[in-house]
């Protein structure tokens, strides 16, 4: 670009009423980035004939490819009108929906918005969001119907028609504007209803009349309204180059003027007169219709030239005679009716400059979150003044939001742009490489000079070095701050605070002294760093231009920031400034994968990589699981596409490959069900034989474990020295809950048994102990009934991990250990309770057994193991030194006084472990004892565990769906093909929006967003949150028994069973046995002949 | 019948044959290929789908069936089919290709699965994902010894599934056993992959008197301390590798004379839940 115009658009910059920040809204494929095109094309950067074509905004290789916008980025464009000079801060923002977070960066710099509408295709979901976000930002729209020509060209109405057509899609909008107008208003009223009420009610007062006027008359909504007379309307064609706004405009520069001034000047777009075409019909789309027919359909070269003349432009004969009528419509076009001129001139008339920012949008800015504007420190509500102020004063404090980080490439830089070489400069280069080239020959020749050639080479390869550092300084990733300034100047190499999003103002305040500023040494602050700003660009699309300082109300790039601002920040020189809100995003992050790296010795880079991009993009999140997968969070699938394209090829520079994540299951028992599953009673059906049960009871059982009916198992150690007896029950669902919420709990609860186990104690604070009284009585009061009589008091463990949601009951006759609950007792006398040996090893068993179940090596939940029995046998030379050590110590009497007591307990627990070690010093083939009690009481838990109803439980989304009533039918289409469950709808107040609330389970959660926004065309919009654990109803491991269900069902049962599909599919990942035969038929394989 | 005719005969294609010597006979049936693992593994359970012809063979190829008094004298029973059932269940068998490629495959992954549960990457102390350890094995050219591990019965659920608890636990089968495998791979992915076996977390109090000699005795086999105390006895906290807990185990259990304790707790030292990167 020329250096005229940037030295224009400097001065420009410091005078802020000429200044106006808009960005270009609009459903996907309206024609954002072609009006662009055209704008950018005034200002001379690209030609007006390629506008339109080349998307010069669309920087990006994939937005070229793709032909859709994935980023935001600005241009500063000058504009001069009647006299009057104005700097124009255009940002391009992204139609898609995966990518409304880059819109909601763009709307926050702007004070104005201008919404392209398609005529064709009028108001699409995604005009209403961002009419919405516009709303929501206070920013003031203005209206551009693009693409008339297809209503020409591809639609062939007729100019009558098209003015209906026209007229509808403008009540549209209108009716889109007023429902978030009424819904504003609503919620004031309903605001002011719940203050009244809370006042009524100290009043009490008897007579209330309820006023059902809900306050819309009383609040004026005119100027919100798009409207061709009130001159907020461009009527454009991009493509083709033309747009006007004002009706009586285009009629002046036409010869038809005198004719115009007939009528009355304020006829307005509807007016009518009986039984004729309207007038905006007769006078300005017929003109356009006229012009079409000439031009594009039958091409008539006399009339063209007629017209040509007759608007007094002149058009070069090499486009009359151009094969492609388009390319002469738009150049006749553009010069008749260009639509840069009627956006622009639109844009300084009708959007507000920087200065007239409204005091509502900066008491809105400024409060965080539910904080109201009132409770902000003094010096902070001071500050709002400055933003009215917008000066660009030294003395005003400088206030600069930024909005995103983007990546730019270290060339793109402008310090580090090549700049055209000077005739010198390529003259000089010249002789360089002349002399090198000789010398380079005269090495080669001499064969002499081997000494020197070496030495020669050794330069080569530290220049080669050298280079290769350079290389790599330059593929270094540089991120420039997107931001706006809203007070003060920015000036290169100024010192600032850097405040994050959760930066506490009033905090600041009370800890740095009174007027200090940013170069004095300070304590640090939570969420506020210092820094000096490196470099100021101006932002010129795919181009930086290098400025020294920035005045108020200006959009601008901000380099050096990386390490001080992750995605979004404020920056200002006062501590007093309040972090400005967050950014509302329209799409919430739900379509996960799994990143890894080709090579798995590349992880690093890709953490690396994983790190840029969240910093780059504002919507996309990262995270690393505790399976160790690096989980990739975007807004959708093609919001994914550019995430993964962005790591490979800028952030990470590896290959990868994305996959599902892994799904979480967990494996629980249940009651036996009394039904079966065509919904018979069991208890009445004779079982019908089945061949190969027989053989599975066999198999499942090996030497050495006992299975009764009742699901009590059986086992001995492999030397025949132990044996236990476990059974598992199910837990209630209550209980299961409450054990998962109280991890914390149980966790110190564990610990404070650790501690005493080796006689030390741990002092709990009174609140977690009252904490632990109460889970206490919650798990009795779950626990009821016969079979759980005591069980509280006798839990022995939890599990997995010792605070997971199961429970190891110690029922065992005459063993009586210290309780889990010990903790609560510590002022009650200490019972003399005592730990038999290997006691440990018990629970390490059952902690094995709950880490991993046996159905897919699962966690398993909600299973409660009970230990009947636990004989043990000890050989006789462990008896003897048990007795020795009886003797050596020998017991207290038990009424003893609290510190004697303890000591028993010291002791006993000292001999128990002694114990052990002796036990394992024997020789013994199968391994030490208590290797062989954890393993053995391991297995008992699987076979207690299998000889019940097993069943998988699945982790569940609640899925928030915003639908609108046409597309209700097909969105439960959805939900119900993925086995989602609907638990309640309601219409949200004010508007035709239905809010319902689902559950899903995750393991069908993959492409359900992206699924639910192609079925619904993006009218409907899911948000998934992790809920809780469901059992899956349906039996693994069922085939039928009954009579009716070989009825139904016949003998082999094949309809899919979708637990057992989970199942197979996580053992197969597992690389477990899967039950699954390696070829289905015998007779359908391949058949290798013989010659015979 | 003996003359040998297109039409009297019936050519059997795709024939897998299982073998079994009984009573000084040899007897055999015809299966089809691929089948016959399946009946084992109780996943077929149509004995039509298995057997070619429910007829027991002296020699397949040659098409000699078993005399029935052979079959009364070496089984006890002339029925065919349960002769076949005892055949199939006990005969050995030629493993045809699908079938020795889904057992490798399956070790291969039984392999990678071991791996992944008992490693971290040491940098960021968080776990590998199954695939991608797969993928390191691939790269590395490991090849499962498969001939290790004919015998299916290997009690995996004892010795197989944990290593940590492996090293205390009584081995059976150790060298079917796909742990070790294991083990030899965690040593050959070291080479191209940042990886080590998880840590585990040790707690031992020993008394005063031995608490310092043992301590340098010790020090070699500790990774990190974590946490140490010294008063009237030593307690220590600290990570070590789990390869190393016999050796501890003994030494203290030898050296304490029983006096000191040693407490396992936590089998692996990893990050637990999710984080957020920034």
């Amino acid at each position: 670009m020329g250096l005229t115009i940037l030295e224009k658009i400097i001065a420009l910059q410091k005078k802020t009423s000429h200044i106006r920040n808009l960005c270009i809204l609009a459903h996907v494929d309206h024609g954002k980035t072609t009006l662009a095109d055209s704008l950018v094309a005034s200002n001379g950067i690209i030609s007006s004939r390629l506008a339109g074509k080349l998307r010069y905004l669309d920087s990006r290789e994939d937005e070229q490819i793709r032909g859709i916008t994935m980023k935001s980025s600005a241009i500063s464009l000058h504009y001069t009108t009647g006299g009057n000079e104005y700097l124009i801060n255009l940002i391009d923002s992204p139609g898609h929906v995966d990518f409304s977070s880059e819109v909601s960066t763009a709307v926050r710099l702007c004070d104005g918005a201008i919404v392209v509408v398609d005529a064709v295709e009028g108001v699409c979901p995604q005009t209403q969001v961002v009419l919405r976000q516009a709303w929501l930002e206070n920013i003031r729209p203005v209206l551009v119907i693009n693409k008339i020509d297809r209503l020409i060209v591809e639609l062939k109405l007729t100019s009558q028609e098209a003015f209906t057509h026209l007229q509808k899609i403008l009540e549209q909008v209108n009716a889109v504007t007023g429902s978030l107008f009424t819904s504003k208003v609503l919620e004031e009223r309903a605001e002011k209803d719940a203050e009244a009420q809370s006042s009524c009610t100290e009043n009490s007062s008897a007579d209330q009349v309820y006023d059902w006027s809900a306050g819309l008359e009383e609040t004026d909504d005119s100027d919100l309204y798009f409207s061709p007379d009130r001159g907020n309307v461009v009527f454009a064609s991009a493509i083709d180059g033309w747009g006007f706004r004002y009706i009586l405009r285009f009629f002046k520069q036409r010869a038809l003027s005198h004719f115009i001034k007939l009528i009355s000047p304020c006829f307005s777009l509807s007016s009518q007169s009986k039984g004729k075409k309207p007038l905006f019909v007769q006078l300005v789309l017929d003109n356009i219709w006229n012009m079409y027919d000439a031009v594009v359909t039958r091409r008539d070269k006399e009339k063209v030239e007629k017209m040509v003349t007759s608007l007094g432009l002149k058009v070069m004969s090499r486009d009359l005679r151009h094969s492609d009528p388009k390319v002469l419509l738009s150049a006749i076009c553009s010069q008749w009716l260009p639509v840069s001129r009627a956006v622009l001139s639109m844009v300084c008339e009708k959007l507000p400059c920087p200065a007239e920012i409204s005091a509502e949008r900066v008491e809105k800015l400024m409060s965080v979150g539910a904080r109201r504007f009132d409770s902000l420190p003094e010096k902070t509500q001071e500050l709002k003044k400055a933003f009215l102020d917008c000066s660009a004063d030294e003395t005003a404090p400088v206030i600069v939001f930024v909005s995103k980080m983007f990546a730019v490439d270290s060339k793109a830089l402008p310090q580090n742009k090549q700049r055209p070489l000077t005739q010198e400069e390529i003259a000089q280069r010249r002789e360089l490489a002349r002399q090198r080239h000789a010398e380079r020959q005269a090495a080669n020749q001499s064969y002499i000079y081997t000494l020197f050639c070496s030495a020669d080479a050794l330069c080569a390869q530290t220049e080669a070095l050298s280079v290769k550092a350079a290389v790599e300084e330059e593929n270094k990733e540089h991120f420039v701050a997107f931001a706006r300034v809203y007070s003060g100047v920015v000036r290169k190499g100024q010192k600032v605070f850097v405040l994050g999003p959760k930066y506490d103002p009033s905090l600041a305040l009370r800890a740095l002294p009174e007027g200090c500023s940013v170069a004095d040494v300070l304590p640090s602050i939570p969420h506020m760093t210092c820094c000096t700003v490196d470099s100021l660009y101006l932002l010129m699309g795919r181009e930086l231009e290098e400025l020294d300082e920035v005045p108020s109300g200006n959009v601008l790039g901000i380099g050096g920031m990386e390490e001080f601002i992750l995605k979004s920040a404020t920056i200002s020189t006062s501590p007093a400034c309040p972090p400005f809100t967050p950014l509302n995003f329209e799409a919430t992050p739900i379509v996960r994968v799994a990143v890894e790296p080709k090579h798995p010795s590349e992880m690093p880079k890709l953490v690396r990589g994983m790190r840029l991009l969240n910093q780059a993009d504002p919507c996309a999140e990262v995270l690393i699981q505790e399976t160790g997968e690096h989980v990739l969070v975007t807004a959708g699938e093609v919001h994914l596409q550019r995430c993964l394209d962005d790591l490979r090829e800028r952030f990470a520079k590896i290959e990868i490959s994305a996959s599902e994540p892994i799904i979480p299951f967990r494996e629980t028992v249940i009651r036996p069900p009394k039904m079966d599953m065509v919904n018979e009673d069991l208890g009445k059906q004779q079982k019908v034989a089945v061949i190969h049960q027989v053989k599975e009871e066999q198999m499942k059982n090996p030497e050495g474990v006992q299975v009764d009916s009742t699901g009590l198992v059986t086992l001995t150690t492999p030397n025949k020295m132990a044996t236990v007896r476990v059974r598992a029950i199910p837990l209630p669902e209550e209980v299961t809950r409450l054990l998962e919420d109280n991890v914390e709990l149980i966790r110190t609860m564990e610990q404070f048994s650790l501690f005493a186990w080796e006689d030390k104690t741990l002092d709990i604070n009174q609140k977690i102990l009252e904490n632990i009284q109460d889970f206490k009585v919650k798990l009795e009061s779950n626990l009821q009934g016969h079979k759980w009589r005591g069980a509280v008091e006798h839990i022995w463990a939890f599990g997995p991990r010792r605070c997971g949601p199961n429970i190891l009951l110690n029922n065992i006759e005459g063993y009586r250990r210290p309780s889990v609950w010990q903790c609560l007792e510590r002022e009650k006398e200490t019972e003399r309770a005592e730990i038999r040996d290997f006691d440990n090893s018990i629970v390490s068993g059952f902690q094995l057994a709950t880490l991993s179940g046996p159905m897919c090596e699962e966690p398993l939940m909600g299973v409660c193991f009970s230990v009947e029995t636990w004989h043990m046998k000890i050989s006789a030379p462990l008896a003897q030194q048990d007795s020795v050590d009886e003797d050596s110590q020998p017991a207290e009497p038990s009424n003893d006084d609290q510190s004697e007591s303890s000591d028993v307990h010291e002791t006993s627990s000292n001999r128990s472990r002694s114990r052990v070690e002796a036990a394992g010093g024997s020789v013994d083939c199968y391994g030490p004892f208590s290797g062989q009690l954890i393993a053995a009481m391991k297995e008992a838990c699987r076979f207690a565990f299998q000889a019940k109803p097993q069943r998988l439980m699945a982790a569940m989304y609640t899925c928030e769906i915003m639908a609108t009533a046409e597309v209700l039918g097909r969105m439960y289409a959805v939900l119900s093909k993925r086995e989602g469950r609907v638990l309640q709808e309601e219409m949200k107040e004010g508007t035709d929006m239905f809010i319902i609330k689902a559950v899903l389970p995750v393991a069908e959660s993959f492409g359900f967003a992206d699924e639910i926004r192609k079925r619904t065309s993006g009218l409907a919009s899911p948000q998934l949150v992790f809920s809780h654990w469901e059992v899956i109803s349906s039996d693994p491991f069922w085939v039928p028994t009954t009579e009716e269900e070989y009825l139904h069902f016949g003998e082999k049962a094949d309809s899919t069973n979708q637990t057992l599909k989970y199942m197979n599919a996580v053992r197969r990942r597992k690389g477990l046995y899967v039950e699954e035969k390696i070829v289905e038929h015998a007779e359908k394989q391949r058949t290798l002949s013989k010659n015979k | 019948m003996s003359i040998f005719t297109p039409t009297n005969q019936i050519r059997l294609t795709n024939v897998a044959v299982v073998r079994m010597k009984k009573g000084g006979k040899r007897f055999e049936i015809a299966c089809y290929k691929n089948k016959v693992m399946s009946w084992r593994s109780g996943a077929e359970k149509d004995l039509d789908e298995v057997l070619q012809t429910n007829t027991v063979f002296v020699n397949v190829s040659k098409g000699q069936v078993a005399k029935k008094d052979d079959l009364s004298s070496a089984f006890g029973t002339d029925d065919v089919t349960e002769v076949c059932k005892q055949i199939l269940a006990k005969g050995e068998l030629q493993v045809s290709d699908k079938e020795r490629q889904s057992q490798l495959e399956q070790m291969f992954r039984d392999i990678a699965t071991i791996v992944a549960e008992k490693c971290v990457n040491p940098e960021t102390k968080r776990p590998y994902t199954v695939i991608l350890i797969e993928r390191a094995m691939k790269d590395i050219h490991f090849s499962v010894k498969a001939n290790k591990s004919t015998k299916q019965q290997v009690s995996r659920a004892g010795s197989c599934e944990d290593l940590t608890v492996a090293d205390e636990v009584s081995v059976v089968n150790a060298s079917v056993c796909p742990s070790l495998q294991a083990l030899e791979v965690i040593k050959q992915l070291k080479q191209s992959i940042q990886i080590q076996r998880a840590h585990m977390r040790l707690r031992f109090v020993l008394p005063a008197k031995d608490g310092k000699r043992l301590k340098e005795k010790l020090r070699p086999l500790i990774k990190t301390v974590e946490n140490e105390e010294f008063d009237d006895q030593l307690e220590m906290v600290c990570l070590i590798d789990p390869g190393c807990f016999r050796d501890i185990d003994e030494l203290i259990r030898c050296e304490t004379k029983g006096k000191g304790t040693l407490e396992v707790l936590s089998l692996k030292d990893v990050e637990e839940g999710d984080e957020k990167l920034e």
